[in-house]
């Protein structure tokens, strides 16, 4: 005998469900079951996970949702009648799937999409009605299972006889025959409360005297009994109530029955029901059979019912194709090469149209034409809108994309695999992804939507699952506990798995005192942190919400809606209940469209350069630029000053200069602490150094030792050493060592002949333990046939099996390094206008105020904020008096200042200028507190200046705190007597009366830090100064003249922290800290790690005792032996009692932006 | 109606229903039909760890209603009087019993 839950959520019911869809489906069929539902709660989270876990165990899959249902007699917009499953029947040519799909966007349609939103997910009994019967054949494609949760079960309790069945009636009245079906639940909870037997028997009952279906369900929350601790969490979580006091309302589940159990359990709670009805051995056979037939009706094809594996495209006609797909992009592609390859002729002719026709043949045999035109479509679609676009990923592997210009990256110039991207042996659908300007990332997918249409186009979205901090807060919530208390716990986690909470607690320093309090339970009874440890690790990975994807988005044909579910996203735009993980099991076609914050800063330098310097011939002389044999200037800057980046050389020496300089902050790619180490020991050359560099840099050859044998052979210091002649050319770029994946599949197709089609599918299948296994047998014959030594197929197995896994893909490093060296290029001609649009558009990893602290080290005037001269934006500027005259500065904008709202800004830059306050309170009528941080922040300054006034900043501050306090704190024009906006200059700002003392330029740089989190007026350490001094700290600026291994003091402020994945598994803990000459970046081994313990973590300010580590000719680092927090004068490692300083004040003092001022919430 | 815990010994059918209870040194049988539940227990202020594996009996415990006569000293069978109500209650992870109430025998059943 087996049985069929038909009422079962997964961990995707949202703080609902505990179990994982693969999970579920193994226990189901080790019991013995042939099917099983998937039934999550307001939408098809899980369901293709579900599918997917079915086809593993050998299921059949059965899809649903557990939906909450409008009250017909309430509010229509808010007031809800409980909730009911509703399954899709199967085996109609998708009809039950498709109206699933409907029915759940249905049930989302009114909703904002944004959290905190008052309309609830849910549907009208009208709407579950209508899509209960399929259009076209009006017969039934939905099943609806009134159970213990809906209407119905809910009236169940007390001594109502009457209104259940009311209730029951009133379904049956509305909804079509054959669709509605009784769900029987017992959890054997206490009789007479809701899922108890009594209550089940009420059901099984009106069931029975409406002659409607019974069946049997436990309305399944987890795999197993032990889960029914994390659901209560998740109740907990779901509510936002603790759990004593959900347990009083009691609006916790009433008991831990609600676990998959097992068909003989099931019989015997059937039994259990039937026997306390008073019926019989039949009525328990019924019972059970109906729960199987439905079931029978339920189950899923997935390929003939939801297209698996079935790749869809838009519509030929949609992309404006009226011919054969395939035939089109033949034609497309042979008009690319004369663009691509003008003047091309001879062998390399013939080896490209080759390489053209390998690939032309794998994307018709694969029928994947339409694919590449779509996407083709979109990034021509892109580029016509004038936004940035860069292709991204494998897809440079391709030369059909480059001469469809999808991709900017010449596949034969850098030697790139098409295989690595598409072959024969791989029939998905490829990634594509393009990268464009952030600030025009939204409209760009409002484009994509008018272009395809929406009923074929939506969004992509990603699950949110459960991290060590949100865990260990919600399991905090859960108990009760105090949530300052929780939260100071919370922010000693970072950046591990809350399943290895317990374990943390061991090994991390940081965690020592939390781990003393969690031992020291029994003297001081606070045992709630032992089982706050235990629910943390229940709750890691499980979902917690849905959201946008940050970049993907899906493009259908027009039955895509027919295929997934929608809801509204924040942007406005539907959404997929889909993830990525989905888009293969369903054929969908995911772009990826990714909004890169460099583009947007590269693009506003492009327009800063035009609008300074608005001819080629003043670029030219601004960025110094080669002038040419003709005097013209180079071809890429356009006769009005643009500056085509795509077209500069890929060779300038200055660039290169900079970028081994190390000073590549703010430079895409190789801005961190760790890639300007490498850089520097790398010293790149040339355009591929930088493919190399990128391509090194990650987790794996970072962890297995690849970057030293590689820097040793490039700079000669030994020998490169080939496995065997035959494999020099494959590794010669990279001196020997294995890289990118490219090598890997030339090797494998070198040594075994397996051809890169097949050698890709043998990397692939290296991930894995069995693969790797029929990998090396495979590897190890055949090389042995083609004659190579025993010696050298160990030998360059090793290197197979320890770098396939991780090494980098040649394409995406080629297409990376494209816009790295785009940046530096901007950083090295035109700093201004670079550092500008990194400010405006915060690319990189480190806080803005550390590039503000970049110009200031490159002596570029930071221009400070000003009520007529600063804008919207950060604006690169002239500078025509002072000391500085001649030069270019960067005026700081009126936007990120904090309490001004987006209005008040555009209605100050609508005005500009003003004459007087009185003439900015009239145009602009910003608020009181506005006008005041303002001025605190020196906006008024020249203004004051001009009306001649007296008075200092804090005397104006004081003045217009003044009137804050007196007013009504009303808007607009206000009413200081005898104010009117006559062209007399500033009666008010000459008026205010002089007597405070000026503000000090550390209380200028404070309010710099608290309204902006930029240090503007100085450096923020500089009035640290004197204290280092005494305490004989060396500064960033002079570490290069050390030797190796000098023992140093540094002090500055936090503006990186990383703990990198590393060889070993110790944590290696580096933090960068800026000290107003420069970075210094400091690692934390684990002795000082120990040393240094809460600080790590917990501290802005930072004083650093270490070893100096030389890393490269330009390159020093420091290896930390002991921290201190700086702001803790009484802590610092005086050399005398005496040369403690008195307290003074710094810039930081009462500062609480923390995250913002060091890039880090610890 | 009482209540309070009480370690009982009691005997069960091969399907785990209670068929006899010794309590304080008498022997009870039951007469009728036991009614079996799940009820939930406050584990966040009862358990010190709830470790992820526990296993069943962490949230709930079940419960035994059962009406029992003493039985007649040697013969195992029940004297005649009025039964007595009580609930047990069995430990899911060790397997022991223990009275949770005891009802007024005179009151009507509540379920």
């Amino acid at each position: 005998m087996s049985f069929t839950h038909l009422h079962v959520s997964t961990a995707f019911s949202a703080h609902y469900g505990v179990s994982w869809p693969e999970e579920l489906a193994q226990v189901a069929a080790a019991d013995g079951a042939t099917a099983l539902a998937c039934t999550d709660r307001d939408g098809l989270y899980g369901t293709i996970k579900h599918l997917k876990a079915c086809m593993a165990a050998g299921l059949d899959p059965i899809v649903g949702v557990d939906l909450a249902v409008y009250d017909d007699d309430g509010d229509h917009r808010t007031q809800l009648a409980g909730r009911v499953v509703v399954l899709a029947r199967g085996n109609n040519n998708g009809a039950g799937y498709r109206a699933l799909c409907r029915l759940v966007s249905d049930a989302h349609a009114r909703t904002s999409g944004k959290s905190g939103g008052v309309v609830p997910v849910a549907v009208t009994r009208a709407e579950l009605a209508s899509r209960t019967l399929d259009p076209q054949t009006l017969k039934p494609v939905l099943m609806v299972l009134i159970g213990p949760d809906s209407d119905v079960g809910r009236a169940m309790g007390g001594r109502r006889y009457l209104r259940p069945r009311t209730l029951f009636k009133q379904w049956l009245d509305a909804m079509p025959a054959g669709t509605v079906v009784a769900e029987i639940v017992s959890q054997l909870s206490a009789p007479g409360s809701p899922l108890s037997t009594a209550h089940a028997v009420r059901m099984l009952k009106l069931a029975e005297e409406n002659s409607i279906p019974a069946i049997l369900t436990n309305a399944v929350r987890y795999c197993a009994e032990d889960g029914a601790a994390t659901a209560d969490v998740l109740d907990s979580a779901r509510t936002l109530k603790s759990l004593p006091e959900l347990a009083l309302e009691p609006l916790l589940q009433p008991n831990g029955q609600a676990w998959l159990k097992s068909a003989r359990q099931m019989l015997q709670l059937g039994k259990e029901i039937i026997s306390a009805a008073g019926y019989g051995a039949e009525d328990l056979n019924r019972l059970m059979a109906q729960t199987e037939a439905l079931a029978d009706v339920c189950r899923i094809d997935p390929v003939t019912d939801m297209g698996w594996k079935k790749p869809v495209v838009p519509e030929a006609a949609v992309i404006g194709i009226s011919q054969d797909p395939h035939v089109e992009l033949v034609q497309r592609c042979q008009a690319g090469v004369g663009r691509r390859f003008p003047g091309i002729a001879g062998t390399s002719e013939k080896e490209m149209l080759h390489r053209l026709d390998h690939e032309l043949g794998i994307i018709q045999n694969l029928g994947f034409s339409s694919y590449f035109l779509t996407v083709a479509e979109v990034s021509r679609m892109i580029q016509d809108m004038g936004v940035r676009a860069a292709a991204r990923g494998s897809g440079a592997s391709s030369l059909v994309n480059y001469l469809i210009d999808v991709s900017q990256v010449n596949p034969l110039q850098h030697d790139l695999i098409f295989e690595r991207f598409l072959s024969q042996d791989r029939a998905t659908l490829p990634d594509i992804d393009i990268d464009v300007e952030s600030a025009e990332r939204h409209n760009v997918y409002h484009r994509i939507f008018e272009r395809f249409g929406k009923e074929r186009v939506t969004l992509m979205s990603m699950q949110n699952g459960y991290r060590a901090r949100g865990a260990v807060r919600d399991a905090g919530l859960a108990l009760g506990m105090d949530e300052g208390d929780v939260g100071d716990i919370a922010k000693q986690l970072w950046r591990f798995s809350a399943s290895k909470f317990r374990e943390a607690l061991q090994e991390k320093p940081e965690l020592r005192e939390f781990a003393g309090r969690v031992e020291q339970r029994d003297s001081h009874g606070n045992q709630q942190l032992d089982l706050l440890v235990d629910l943390t690790e229940r709750l890691d990975r499980l979902p917690r919400h849905i959201s946008m994807h940050p970049c993907g988005v899906i493009l259908g044909d027009a039955t895509l809606l027919d295929r997934t579910p929608v809801q509204p996203s924040g942007l406005g735009l539907p959404m997929s209940q889909f993830d990525k993980h989905d888009m293969d099991p369903m054929g969908m076609l995911k772009l990826d469209v990714l909004g890169v914050r460099m583009q947007s800063a590269m693009a506003f330098a492009v327009r800063e350069i035009i609008r300074i310097h608005p001819s080629k011939k003043e670029v030219v002389a601004a960025g110094g630029h080669p002038t040419g044999r003709d005097g013209a200037g180079p071809d890429f800057i356009a006769e009005n000053g643009r500056i085509d980046l795509n077209a500069i050389p890929l060779d300038d020496e200055p660039t290169f200069e900079l970028i081994r300089s190390t000073h590549t902050l703010g430079c895409f790619q190789i801005e961190s602490p760790g890639q300007r180490e490498l850089i520097g020991k790398m010293a790149p050359r040339e355009f591929n150094d930088l493919i190399i560099d990128i391509s090194l840099f990650r987790p794996g050859p970072m962890k297995s030792d690849m970057v030293r044998p590689f820097l040793e052979h490039r700079h000669g210091f030994a020998p490169e050493v080939y496995p065997h002649p035959l494999l020099k050319p494959v590794l010669q770029e990279t001196h020997g060592v294995t890289v990118f994946h490219e090598q890997i599949l030339r090797t494998l197709d070198v040594m075994t002949g397996c051809g890169l089609a097949k050698a890709d599918e043998f990397r692939r299948a290296l991930s894995s333990e069995v693969g790797e296994f029929r990998v090396e047998e495979y590897f190890r014959k055949h090389a042995r046939e083609k004659n190579f030594s025993p010696d050298v197929v160990d030998k360059v197995w090793q290197t197979l099996k320890s770098f396939a896994s991780f090494g980098f893909c040649k394409a995406h490093g080629a297409a990376f390094a494209v816009p790295t060296y785009q940046s530096a290029w901007l950083k090295a001609h035109h700093p201004e206008a670079f550092l500008a649009g990194l400010w405006e558009h915060d690319p990189g990893m480190y806080p803005k105020r550390l590039l503000v602290a970049e110009a200031r080290r490159l002596g570029i005037p930071i221009l400070p904020l000003d009520i007529n001269r600063s804008k919207g934006e950060y604006r690169v500027e002239r500078i025509l008096h002072g000391p500085d005259a001649g030069k270019l500065g960067i005026r700081l904008s009126l936007n990120g200042i904090y309490g001004l709202s987006g209005t008040e800004l555009k209605r100050i830059v609508a005005g500009q200028p003003y004459d007087s306050l009185a003439d900015l309170r009239a145009r602009s009528r910003l608020s009181k507190p506005s006008i005041k941080r303002l001025a605190q922040l020196g906006a008024f300054d020249s203004l004051h200046r001009e009306a001649g006034g007296m008075a200092n900043r804090a005397d104006l501050v004081q003045h217009l705190q003044r009137l804050q306090n007196a007013g009504t704190g009303r808007k607009g024009i206000e009413l200081v007597e005898g104010q009117l906006s006559l062209p007399l200059g500033d009666v008010e700002l000459r008026n205010v009366k002089p007597g405070l003392p000026a503000p000090t330029l550390v209380e200028n740089v404070r309010a710099e830090l608290d309204l902006m989190a930029v240090d503007v007026s100085s450096h923020l350490m500089e009035s640290h100064r004197p204290t280092l001094e005494r305490l004989g700290v060396t500064t960033a600026d002079k570490l290069l003249g050390l030797r190796n291994g000098t023992e140093v003091l540094v002090a500055g402020v936090r503006v990186a922290t990383q703990t990198p994945p590393m060889r070993g598994g110790r944590r290696v803990v580096f933090i960068s800290i800026d000290d107003g000459t420069g970075c210094v970046d400091s690692v934390f081994f684990h002795e000082a790690q120990e040393n240094a313990g809460l600080l790590l973590f917990g501290t802005r300010l930072l004083l650093i005792r270490g070893t100096t580590r030389r890393t490269g000719p330009r390159g020093i680092s420091i290896s930390a032996s002991m921290a201190w927090d700086l702001s803790r004068t009484e802590t610092l490692p005086f050399p005398t009692q005496a040369d403690q300083p008195a307290d003074v004040p710094h810039p930081l003092d009462g500062i609480s932006r923390t995250l913002a001022i060091t890039g880090f919430s610890g | 109606m009482g209540m309070f815990s009480e370690s009982v010994d009691v005997s069960c059918t091969p399907e785990g229903h209670p068929v006899a209870v010794v309590w304080a040194g008498r022997s009870y049988s039951v007469c009728a039909e036991p009614v079996r539940w799940y009820e939930r227990r406050q584990w966040w202020a009862e358990e010190i760890r709830a470790p992820l594996g526990s296993g069943p009996g962490l949230v709930d415990h079940e419960i035994w209603r059962v009406q029992v006569l003493p039985s007649a000293p040697g013969s195992g069978l029940a004297e005649q009087g009025e039964p007595l109500t009580l609930d047990l209650t069995r430990h899911i992870r060790s397997g022991r019993w223990r009275i949770l109430r005891i009802h007024d025998a005179l009151r009507p059943r509540t379920a």
